[in-house]
């Protein structure tokens, strides 16, 4: 009884808690799905309801011939493909430098971090330089293929995770004869679902969001992702003031990573339940 | 096991270039070739530019152009990635003072064969903005549309304050009467949130180039090895800038302008602006009656500042004939005119600027300003290194507007620096 | 940490087919273009003409131009203040989170927003938010009696640009904390549940000790994040078109790769800053085998 009391109590502090951090996290957010609804005269005013309200600046947005669906299509295959890309690579490789004892494994994991200490700024024209040579520039190979190569981030984020997955259950299937790949694919894709969804969610929104290399690589709209499409908007608004139509179109190009983000959380369940796996 | 690996991705790769790879056809005489375009701009220009583009095809049945268009920022950093890969689009737009840079490091196709096999062609076109591109060899670029700075100001402002409107030969000591008058604190907070004058004092166009020179002062040496923004009678016209901002404080310092994110003029806290016609098209829609009136005069007289979009042709265009033929085009009646319909710049074809097309915009205001101006307006300068030497010159002054550093000591500092760097560049 | 999981006979062959394609990733991709970066660190480079070589030259303007030892400060400073706050913001945050409470979805992804909204767009809300009359935060400063205060200015730049810096990374640092406590066993709780520990005594004697690998990847990632931060703070604080007036090395990099026609500089700057971050690095990795538990 008591204990139900203060599970209860704790129920409320940790509402108030998340209600309270949540207008700050959620506040700006709203000034901008405010502001994207105003009028452009009155988008310094500190209202957060629009008054009048208006979809004016989502028109303005569409007037111009820049293909949206095109965009929105590109965005997501390439998006899409890094996902699949990282998944799949990352695992494999966080596996091993988790599980496997192998020659040079600390060596190659440090070189692996190495990797994500130099700003993409300077990596950017020997990787264009690849490219060109590869005869891929201008196509959206580019954006995705790296992912299928693994990654730091994503091998990192994943071995810190495999890491804390008890080694009975490796001892005891070895014990029962299983291999290294049923292992793998067995134990650690099923137990790793909180950190693959994890990193699914960043590389989802890592490819989502990329200006640079899309830029760069892709011709220009419609031929490009929607990130770059709404950017090509973003210096004449900001310098025109026209903030209201910049804030329509920020607001939708995240409605896409917030779906994403909305169905992967659910895969942080609470904590594994040891007696169950041990069977 | 490296290897296998290794072989399997050249074979996926292989697959992936044949599926997606489509290789350009080659550019023999009569076949159709495609040539590409590249500039920076905003939605609105690539409609224009898409109308110019089916014009110059519809003409020219045998070649297409492929435009692209990014931001500023993106559009550089895209442009030098594809000039270091030897990937230079055919045409590509370039802002005048930049265009040395680039010439001077080989990356553009001398135009003059192509000028002098089109004799006249460069007759109808404002002097003054084929100087950025002149060079001992020829031109390597040729302008677009220009840019001249003026006054624009708020005209509801002025009613309320019972100000009389700037007028055509105003003085700077009237503009500095005009912007102190206008300079208050509405809400009775304290703190001042309407400026009388606002500038971009990072800037030289529509900064402080123009006061410089009015007050007979210069920016650099013809020869580009000295800068001059330290001699005595510049150091006048910056004394006169930085009492506007802090004796009178009717011009905000550039902490105080950053608080309000965006632009002071546009949204109603400030009443006079230097600016150029870039601006015309946001400020239509702005919700307050404003017009434009020259650049006061100081004493060496009136000034301004005026600067360039032009095109180049990359050095190792595989199809230079087109890339021509196309610059030409936009050089035409016909181009000009969709151009100065866009409203962002002012044509260089004189017959275009005083047609209804560039005259009759949808903003309401006096463009003929913009080119009465050019009788007065010195160019901007144009020389290798200017992005740097502009950071330099520009970085080192922000101390001094925000009142954290002393005007004398600092310039002189600077002049030092950006003497170096023009040294660097030589 | 020599635990491992000795290969047997052909699955060697498995272990190159997992690690196959991190490998090439490494050796074509990203060792190839580090090694690229620091061969040009030691080159004069405009992009647009042939590489000369340069010597130390670019190295040892690293140590000669106050403008960038400004910018190798403030980026200092800021991962100072970024990276502890980060990484218990989010910790805490993700403790919260980890409740089967009614809701639990609706408020992670309220506090994901931030994470995806776009840098330009929340740069811009920040600076309505931090604006003088335009602000929000002056705004209700001022009707509650204070005086207002000049968030951008030189001085508290540094302050609310971490501010917004940190208010972006929560959510995604929430994310890592979340995925690492569901590897914390559930009888572990249920355990301290039916020992009588309360909240505090769970956090420290349980929780704390279990999510210390996600405390040593978001410390490591974080710190790279703020060594390499710089959409926000020159969104934000940028003066015309020049400098930040919170100048970070990134953008340093930045400037002199695309504006400066000195991609030889740049790239000594980031060899700099990369080995700036593997010292660090070092010193985390020293603690980790101190004080992160796994398992």
């Amino acid at each position: 009884m008591n204990r139900t009391k203060q599970k209860n109590l704790l129920d409320l502090v940790t509402y108030l808690l998340l209600i309270a951090g949540g207008v700050l996290m959620l506040g700006p957010f709203l000034w901008m799905v405010a502001t994207s609804f105003k009028l452009p005269a009155d988008q310094f005013t500190h209202t957060l309801i629009p008054n009048p309200a208006t979809l004016e600046n989502f028109r303005n947005l569409f007037s111009f011939d820049l293909n949206f669906p095109k965009l929105f299509l590109n965005s997501t295959i390439i998006s899409l493909l890094t996902v699949i890309g990282q998944m799949l690579t990352c695992a494999m490789a966080a596996f091993c430098f988790a599980v496997v004892k192998f020659r040079g494994r600390g060596l190659l994991f440090t070189l692996l971090l190495v990797t994500l200490m130099i700003p993409e700024q300077v990596t950017l024209i020997p990787n264009f330089i690849i490219f060109k040579w590869l005869h891929l520039v201008g196509t959206s190979v580019p954006l995705w293929l790296p992912a299928f190569w693994g990654g730091a981030f994503g091998t990192f984020l994943l071995r810190q995770y495999f890491l804390t997955i008890p080694r009975e259950l490796v001892d005891a299937a070895r014990v029962d004869g299983a291999s290294l790949w049923q292992i793998f694919w067995r134990i650690y894709l099923p137990l790793g679902k909180p950190a693959l969804a994890a990193l699914a969610i960043f590389t989802f929104q890592g490819a989502w969001n990329d200006l640079l290399h899309p830029l760069v690589y892709m011709p220009t709209v419609p031929n490009t992702t929607l990130t770059v499409g709404l950017a090509f908007f973003q210096t004449q608004l900001t310098l025109g003031g026209r903030f209201t139509v910049l804030m329509a179109g920020a607001l939708l190009s995240i409605l896409p990573l917030v779906v994403v983000f909305f169905f992967a959380q659910k895969q942080f369940i609470e904590g594994i339940a040891l007696s169950g796996l041990k069977r | 096991m490296k290897k296998i690996s290794f072989s399997l991705v050249i074979v996926a790769l292989l697959l992936l270039t044949a599926c997606g790879g489509q290789k350009a056809a080659g550019g023999t005489s009569g076949a159709p070739v495609k040539i590409t375009y590249m500039e920076w701009g905003d939605p609105a220009e690539l409609d224009v530019w898409k109308a110019i583009v089916s014009d110059f095809e519809a003409a020219n049945p045998n070649i297409t152009v492929d435009v692209q268009v990014s931001d500023w920022d993106s559009y550089w950093t895209k442009l030098k990635t594809l000039l270091a890969a030897n990937s230079s689009p055919d045409v590509f737009a370039m802002d005048a003072p930049l265009y040395l840079d680039y010439q001077a490091r080989g990356s553009l196709l001398n135009l003059q064969p192509y000028i002098d096999k089109n004799p006249g062609m460069l007759d109808g076109l404002f002097p003054i903005t084929l100087e950025a591109y002149k060079t001992p060899q020829g031109y390597f670029g040729l302008p677009r549309d220009f840019q001249t700075i003026v006054v624009f100001y708020n005209k509801d402002m002025f009613d309320k304050a019972g100000v009389a409107y700037p007028k055509a030969g105003w003085t700077y000591d009237d503009l500095r009467a005009t912007a102190k008058a206008l300079t208050k604190d509405t809400k009775g907070d304290g703190t001042i949130d309407q400026f009388g004058y606002v500038i971009d004092p990072w800037d030289m166009e529509p900064g402080w180039s123009e006061i410089v020179w009015a007050y007979g002062g210069d920016i650099i040496s013809a020869d580009h090895t000295k800068t001059l923004v330290g001699e005595p009678k510049a150091r006048q016209a910056w004394q006169f800038l930085y009492d506007m901002m802090h004796v009178d404080k009717s011009i905000p310092d550039p902490n105080t302008t950053s608080q309000y994110g965006g632009d002071l003029f546009l949204s109603g806290n400030a009443a006079m602006m230097a600016m150029g016609h870039w601006a015309v098209p946001s400020y239509s829609e702005a919700t307050f009656k404003w017009d434009v009136v020259p650049m006061p005069t100081g004493p060496a007289g009136q000034a301004t500042s005026v600067n360039s979009a032009g095109f180049v042709i990359g050095k190792d265009s595989a199809h230079p004939d087109a890339a021509f033929a196309f610059i030409k085009f936009v050089l035409s009646q016909a181009g000009q005119t969709r151009l100065a319909q866009m409203g962002f710049a002012c044509p260089v074809l004189k017959s275009v600027a005083a047609s209804p097309a560039f005259l009759q915009q949808k903003a309401q205001i006096n463009n003929q300003i913009f080119i009465d101006s050019l009788a007065y307006a010195h160019m901007k300068p144009v020389f290798k290194g200017y992005d740097e030497w502009a950071s330099v010159v520009g970085d080192g002054l922000t101390p001094v507007w925000n009142g954290e550093a002393d005007l004398t000591t600092t310039l002189d500092k600077i002049v030092v620096d950006a003497d170096a760097v023009l040294a660097k560049n030589k | 940490m020599d635990y491992g999981l000795k290969p047997l006979g052909r699955e060697k062959l498995w272990l190159g087919v997992m690690l196959g394609p991190t490998l090439i990733g490494l050796v074509f991709g990203a060792l190839g273009s580090i090694l690229a970066t620091l061969v040009l660190s030691f080159t004069h480079w405009d992009l647009l003409t042939p590489i000369t070589p340069a010597g130390f030259s670019n190295y040892v303007a690293l140590f000669t131009n106050p403008a960038y030892l400004k910018a190798l400060i403030n980026t200092f400073e800021f991962s100072a203040m970024y990276v502890p706050g980060v990484v218990i913001v989010s910790m805490f945050v993700a403790v919260l989170m980890d409740s089967k409470i009614r809701g639990i979805s609706i408020f992670r992804t309220i506090y994901f927003l931030p994470a995806v909204t776009s840098a330009v767009a929340t740069a811009l809300v920040w600076n309505m938010i931090y604006g003088k009359d335009t602000g929000i935060l002056n705004y209700y400063l001022s009707s509650l009696g204070f005086q207002t205060v000049c968030w951008l200015c030189t001085k508290n730049a540094m302050v609310s640009v971490v501010i917004v810096n940190i208010w972006g990374a929560i959510g995604e640092g929430m994310i890592i904390f979340l995925a690492g406590l569901t590897a914390i066993p559930s009888e572990y709780y249920e355990a301290a549940s039916i020992d009588g520990a309360n909240v505090f005594q769970v956090f420290f004697g349980i929780t704390l000790p279990l999510v210390t690998p996600s405390i040593f990847f978001q410390t490591l990632i974080s710190t790279i994040n703020a060594f390499q931060a710089y959409d926000y703070i020159y969104m934000m604080t940028r003066q015309g078109q020049g400098d930040s007036s919170v100048p970070v090395v990134v953008f340093s990099i930045y400037r002199n790769a695309w504006n400066f026609f000195n991609y030889g500089g740049a790239s000594a700057q980031a060899i700099e800053l990369a080995v700036l971050v593997i010292l660090l690095m070092g010193f985390y990795f020293w603690l980790e085998r101190r004080y992160v538990v796994y398992e």
